[in-house]
């Protein structure tokens, strides 16, 4: 077992997350690309419809984790991944984890609503049942009167709510969103992390969130996992028991700001060590 | 390694020619076997050679004359949107005129010369570079116009240091596509009467149904347009060294 | 608008500085002859310009459909078949680079002076045009596109149907624009070498009688019918492909 493991046993963490079974389990998930090491033996457990948000310095092998929880990528033989406690077989995920890019993706010759229901279609739902489902939640997103608009009509907080109703409209219990926020403005940013809260609260998802930023991991999680330098591994995991619902002003707060200084010092340390390692 | 990503496929195409006439036993009327063709070449090496020579020689003026217009006009089109609204159309209607029937005029008006044949490759050439340059200089971030504007940078300081660079991997483009039209430019120009060219030689062996030498013109044809091709390639390596992709 | 104006005062300019020049200096019709004398031998020479006209359209139209056709479907089959791809695309690059020109005696020896070896010509550069457009905008998809699909559990011809050819329409359609004045031009070469009709055979003819203002009507045809052509199909592409 690695030092990092030590640090995260996942039956210690109890936040004020539904400390449900376990949803999806990594158990010395390692990667390599040729020569790179990108991930060493990561070992996680994410409770039934928790929130969880990853946070690392760049180039720490963050996205190659989620292509592998999104099926994408094989981890090294040795390491697996169990979802509901199964270990699955290689393609295996494929098709079970709603899984949201960084980028929107969104598809210009598809209204909203179509590119809404895209994965429901692949997955073989019959468009006119998917379009009824979809015309119902375009109100939750935000999105009501613009159902028949195509992306290139819509602003970017916008078209992020359609990519992220499409992930929601693809019906599956563990949801991984890729920095989905990263590109808005700090303050459409503050919004959309806030009805992300509410959506998530009615909709009761497993979730894990990749970000950047460390308000960000805080505000929205049960727990955040903080990722170090490559080759990746888990260094931190850290229980976030704020109370929720949680309010714009909440990452003002000591108690918000005692976690984000506990975090900032093991981030520190880890960005110091990409740094470095440029300047060699 | 470039020169075995060329080699390669040339040697899958001979061995499928050969191969291919001898296993379908290909009536010689359709695909003579490539041996015949090159030995035909080979007996008559310096006709050949001057051939080639020519139609190249046709084809690179014309090219070269039309390349720099090309550039040029795009370059006052860019900084004149008033004239280019008013003569660009023009030069779009041009493309649609089917040139090739110009060749008979353009024979015409220069007689029998190099200048009649490169009068085609120009005329052909032109266009694709006039309206690559200007689209890749109107395509520029305005950002980075107003950077270097910023920095004191005047028309022409922009033009060389930013607008031309940019535009520099469309004209590349054009000039591509464009040395293939030269070249056919050139080539038909020399049905026009005139005895010598690789258009010349294609011609003669239609009218006495001599398919080996009708595939020996071909085979020639190629290699002038190989011969354009790397021109265009080495000189686009040179330039466009940045380019990631190349 | 006031763009398209000025197109069209562009054009008038140049129709009517071609005019005055032409008599103002006598240039006699051999060298160039007027605008005005050109449009009246078209409607002169209209009896035999027409037919010549209708054949040309259908070899170029006909050899079109069947080149576009062709260069789709080829395309398709091979963006799903990535070794075959490498090794055929820079043999069909290498036979690409040789000018149409130079296969149009082949054709004429292989199928005659008829109308076939017209269609074949057109559908032979036709289809080399976009088979190599559509192809590469078929493997020129966006990966994380490839990647967002796969992660919802869609195959191979549901990543063609729903991403790749949609994406793909674009460079389509702009091989499908490019090839419609191609088609003209080499339905016009094919026939110059070798036929009993068509607008190529009727500038070749011209061209043995010295009758250069029926060489000039006979280019005024073909363009006209080229720029119809070409505006159709740019009609269609604006329609087909609304989100560009």
């Amino acid at each position: 077992m690695t030092e990092a493991a030590g640090l995260l046993d996942p039956h210690l963490t109890v936040g004020t997350a539904p400390a449900g079974r376990e949803k999806l389990g990594l158990r010395g998930v390692s990667r390599h690309f040729g020569a790179v090491h990108a991930l060493d033996r990561i070992d996680a457990s994410i409770p039934e419809g928790a929130f969880v948000t990853l946070i690392g310095p760049s180039g720490c092998g963050k996205s190659t984790l989620f292509n592998i929880l999104a099926g994408l990528l094989e981890p090294d033989p040795g390491g697996s991944v169990a979802l509901d406690g199964m270990v699955v077989p290689p393609g295996g995920l494929l098709g079970r984890v709603a899984f949201m890019p960084q980028r929107d993706l969104l598809l210009p010759w598809r209204s909203v609503l179509d590119n809404a229901i895209l994965a429901a279609e692949v997955q073989g739902q019959p468009k006119k049942e998917a379009r009824a489902l979809a015309r119902e939640m375009a109100r939750d997103f935000g999105l009501a009167g613009f159902e028949d608009h195509f992306p290139q009509q819509l602003s970017g907080g916008m078209r992020q709510r359609v990519a992220l109703m499409r992930t929601f409209l693809f019906d599956r219990d563990v949801m991984l969103l890729d920095e989905p926020f990263g590109a808005l403005d700090a303050l459409t940013r503050s919004l959309m992390q806030r009805w992300l809260l509410d959506i998530w609260s009615r909709y009761r998802r497993t979730i894990v969130f990749i970000t950047h930023d460390i308000d960000e991991a805080i505000f929205l999680a049960d727990r955040v996992l903080v990722m170090g330098a490559r080759p990746g591994r888990i260094r931190m995991d850290r229980a976030i028991d704020l109370p929720r619902p949680r309010a714009a002003a909440l990452i003002t707060a000591p108690e918000f700001t005692a976690i984000k200084r506990e975090l900032l010092e093991v981030l520190e340390e880890e960005s110091l060590k990409t740094f470095q390692a440029g300047q060699r | 390694m470039k020169a075995l990503a060329l080699l390669a496929p040339l040697a899958l195409i001979a061995a499928a020619w050969e191969g291919s006439v001898a296993l379908f036993a290909i009536s010689p009327f359709y695909l003579p076997p490539l041996r015949d063709v090159l030995g035909a070449i080979g007996a008559n090496w310096q006709a050949y050679q001057a051939a080639f020579l020519i139609t190249l020689l046709e084809a690179v003026v014309g090219f070269v004359a039309g390349g720099l217009v090309g550039v040029g006009s795009g370059i006052v089109f860019a900084h004149a949107p008033r004239l280019k609204q008013m003569v660009l159309p023009i030069f779009i209607v041009s493309q649609t005129v089917p040139v090739i029937a110009f060749g008979a005029i353009i024979v015409l008006w220069f007689g029998n010369t190099l200048a009649a044949k490169a009068a085609i490759a120009f005329y052909l050439t032109f266009f694709p570079v006039t309206v690559n340059t200007l689209a890749g200089m109107e395509a520029v971030d305005p950002r980075q116009i107003a950077l270097l504007r910023s920095f004191g940078a005047g028309r022409r300081a922009l033009l060389w240091k930013l607008l031309l660079p940019s535009a520099l991997p469309r004209i590349f483009t054009a000039l591509r596509l464009s040395a293939g039209l030269a070249l056919a430019g050139a080539i038909v120009g020399e049905w026009f009467g005139a005895v010598q060219g690789v258009g010349a030689l294609l011609l003669a062996a239609m009218f006495n149904e001599q398919i080996i030498a009708l595939w020996a013109a071909i085979i020639l044809a190629a290699a002038v347009g190989g011969a354009l091709f790397a021109l265009v390639a080495v000189i686009e390596a040179r330039l466009l060294f940045w380019r990631e992709e190349l | 608008m006031t763009a398209a104006l000025r197109g069209l005062a562009g054009g008038l300019i140049l129709l009517l500085g071609w005019e005055a020049a032409v008599r103002l200096f006598a240039i006699p019709p051999w060298i160039l002859p007027a605008p005005s004398g050109i449009l009246a031998t078209t409607w002169t020479a209209r009896a035999g310009l027409l037919p010549a006209a209708g054949m040309t359209l259908a070899e170029a139209t006909g050899g079109y459909a069947i080149g576009a056709v062709l260069g789709i479907l080829l395309a398709i089959l091979l963006s799903q078949a990535a070794m075959l791809r490498r090794v055929l695309l820079p043999v069909v690059v290498i036979i690409n680079s040789v000018p149409v020109a130079a296969y149009a005696p082949l054709a004429l020896l292989w199928f005659g002076t008829g109308a076939t070896s017209k269609v074949i010509m057109v559908a032979f550069i036709v289809g080399f045009t976009v088979f190599l457009n559509a192809l590469d905008g078929l493997t020129r998809v966006d990966p994380a596109g490839i990647a967002l699909l796969r992660s919802f559990g869609a195959g191979r011809l549901s990543i063609l149907w729903r991403l790749r050819l949609p994406s793909a329409l674009p460079a389509i359609a702009v091989g499908l624009r490019v090839s419609t004045v191609r088609a003209m031009i080499v339905a016009i070469v094919t026939e110059m070498l070798g036929s009993q009709l068509g607008l190529g055979w009727t500038i070749f003819e011209a061209v043995l009688q010295i009758d250069f203002l029926r060489v000039w009507a006979a280019i005024l045809v073909a363009s006209v019918m080229s720029l119809a052509f070409f505006g159709a199909i740019t009609l269609l592409e604006r329609r087909v492909v609304f989100w560009k």
